[in-house]
């Protein structure tokens, strides 16, 4: 009991602190270095102390520093209730679906099971799904009670943008449910063993269908319309300051990191390596005793596995500074006349072929 | 147009900045409208400058190599160009005399109304401004001083650092903040003969 107490906190303890102590500062640095070193800038370098400027590092740093010491500001004639409360519903579905997702497999240490996912649902995948809705509430209020237009016509547009996707996402899911034949995560995971049985080489159509739909999801280039700094200033956060603009900051960013963990789940075969089994990899290990070599076996797979997250951030990071933004005729073409219709295609293809197998 | 082959910008030949080739046909094809292949092109080439510029950053090539062309400003600085129109400064003579008449025709073109003399005689005969004040507060860097001067007495300099103040009392600059020696401004004077005509006058 209490073994099981202490391992639930930890594995909470460490998805939390690698979400907000890693992942949040650290993309705002790779998003600032990274977009530099693909338009041939040098990026923000000036933050130090004592004169060390560790490559830009600081900068996150300085940055929550500036935030939080700035007014918080509340615009007159706004919904004061709703303006505080937006953040929040913004930044909580991006902290609460990271939940479901397993980081690794399962072992047996020192006859205690390790299962390596905070809530081992039975409806992983639908529980992320209803969660990340739970994001659209956060922008729409942000935007309708911040009595801003800018804000307000950000507002719309996410829920246009939003909604729209969130059908051809929950599509495109489908079929990879009906090829694994579960909607339990780890279940999922355990399935792409052998390295050509990942979601990717059963479901290529549906990995470009998720991906582009979670990216309109999140909100980022090129489908950056609800907060297009060109048209509308910052869109449904525009009269945020301090600390809630922060929050939807680390919300994105967050969201980043999440959709890169659905996406290794469910297509990247999870936390195994490819052509290299975790028995075999046992028996690599095998110097360290049992005990030792599973935990071993345990460390290696969760590095697998976040190696293959900051694959798929640095991947979502280079397509947010490659493409151009959107316009809103053409999001909304893309994901109701394209995206819909080949989704459904591809649903169809995979429920015939897995009736005829 | 025509492009001069030995002209450069930025370390890159003008030639091969050229577009390869026009394209009039606006409507995509099949291979563009797929959007997915161009996606990944467009990758490709962001994702090329990223890791060439991640080995400069570890390895930084010199020269007509280097990528990133980012001053580093306070460290780093840009040699001016003899055309660039800094500060205006009062030529000093090699006596220590400033060469400046008071003829009064700068104060009368300054747009900004930035300039006021008040003329005098030395014992010689000669004059000389008693008081010459720039009001750099209102100077709009327009260069108009330097073109009409008749005694190539205030010229442009290169100095752009430091003309930023506080206190607009502090930015009205004295006969002596002004003078700069004649040594230093040789570059600048050769140049306004040359583009205003003034080379029938003697130095």
């Amino acid at each position: 009991m209490i073994a099981e107490l202490i391992e639930a906190i930890a594995k909470i303890l460490f998805v939390f602190g690698v979400n907000v102590g890693f992942f949040a500062p650290i993309l705002g640095w790779v998003e600032r270095k990274q977009s530099a070193a693909m338009q041939d800038r040098v990026g923000a370098n000036r933050a130090d102390i004592f004169g060390f400027t560790l490559i830009g590092l600081l900068h996150p740093l300085s940055d929550t520093i500036k935030l939080i010491t700035k007014e918080d500001f509340i615009p007159a004639g706004a919904n004061k209730f709703f303006h505080t409360l937006a953040p929040f519903i913004s930044l909580t579905p991006a902290l609460i679906t990271f939940a479901v997702i397993p980081f690794g497999g399962q072992y047996e240490i020192f006859g205690h099971r390790v299962n390596l996912v905070v809530a081992d649902l039975d409806v992983g995948i639908l529980f992320i799904f209803a969660f990340a809705s739970l994001a659209t509430y956060g922008v729409v209020l942000a935007g309708w009670s911040s009595n801003n237009n800018w804000s307000f016509l950000g507002g719309l547009r996410a829920a246009a943008q939003m909604l729209s996707y969130e059908v051809a996402m929950g599509f495109s899911i489908i079929g990879i449910i009906m090829v694994y034949g579960s909607l339990k995560l780890t279940e999922i995971g355990a399935m792409q063993a052998d390295f050509f049985r990942w979601g990717i080489f059963l479901q290529p159509i549906g990995f470009i269908l998720f991906l582009t739909c979670a990216i309109a999801e999140n909100k980022r280039a090129p489908f950056d319309i609800p907060e297009a700094e060109t048209e509308i200033v910052a869109g449904y956060f525009t009269e945020y300051s301090s600390m809630k603009f922060i929050m939807f900051w680390m919300g994105e960013f967050l969201e980043v990191v999440t959709i890169s963990g659905i996406v290794v789940t469910l297509f990247l075969g999870a936390w195994h390596l490819p052509f290299i089994s975790n028995e075999s990899l046992l028996s690599l290990f095998g110097f360290a005793g049992p005990n030792g070599s599973i935990i071993l076996l345990m460390l290696t797979n969760i590095a697998t596995f976040f190696g293959k997250i900051i694959f798929m951030i640095w991947f979502q990071m280079t397509i947010r500074w490659t493409l151009p933004r959107f316009r809103y005729d053409q999001i909304m073409k893309l994901g109701w006349k394209i995206l819909l219709p080949i989704s459904l295609i591809n649903i169809f293809i995979t429920g015939l072929v897995v009736l005829l197998k | 147009m025509s492009y001069k082959s030995n002209y450069i910008v930025g370390s890159i030949p003008l030639d091969r900045l050229k577009p390869k080739r026009v394209r009039k046909n606006i409507e995509l094809t099949l291979w563009e409208r797929l959007y997915v292949p161009e996606i990944i092109r467009g990758m490709y080439i962001t994702t090329r400058h990223l890791i060439i510029n991640l080995i400069g950053f570890v390895f930084p090539p010199q020269g007509k190599k280097r990528k990133i062309f980012t001053v580093y400003y306070p460290e780093e600085k840009l040699t001016i160009h003899v055309a660039y129109r800094g500060r205006p400064v009062l030529v000093q003579r090699e006596d220590g005399k400033e060469k400046c008449v008071a003829c009064g025709l700068c104060e009368r073109i300054c747009p900004a109304l930035a300039i006021s003399i008040v003329g005098g005689e030395r014992e010689n005969k000669e004059r000389y401004p008693v008081t010459y004040t720039l009001d750099m507060s209102r100077c709009v860097y327009c260069g108009l001083c330097e073109e009409v001067c008749p005694h190539e007495a205030i010229v442009m300099s290169d100095e752009y650092i430091g003309l930023a103040e506080y206190d607009r009392k502090n930015m009205i600059y004295p006969k002596e903040k002004l003078l700069v020696p004649i040594a230093k401004l040789k570059n600048r004077i050769e140049y306004v003969r040359k583009i205003y005509g003034k080379s029938n006058y003697e130095l």
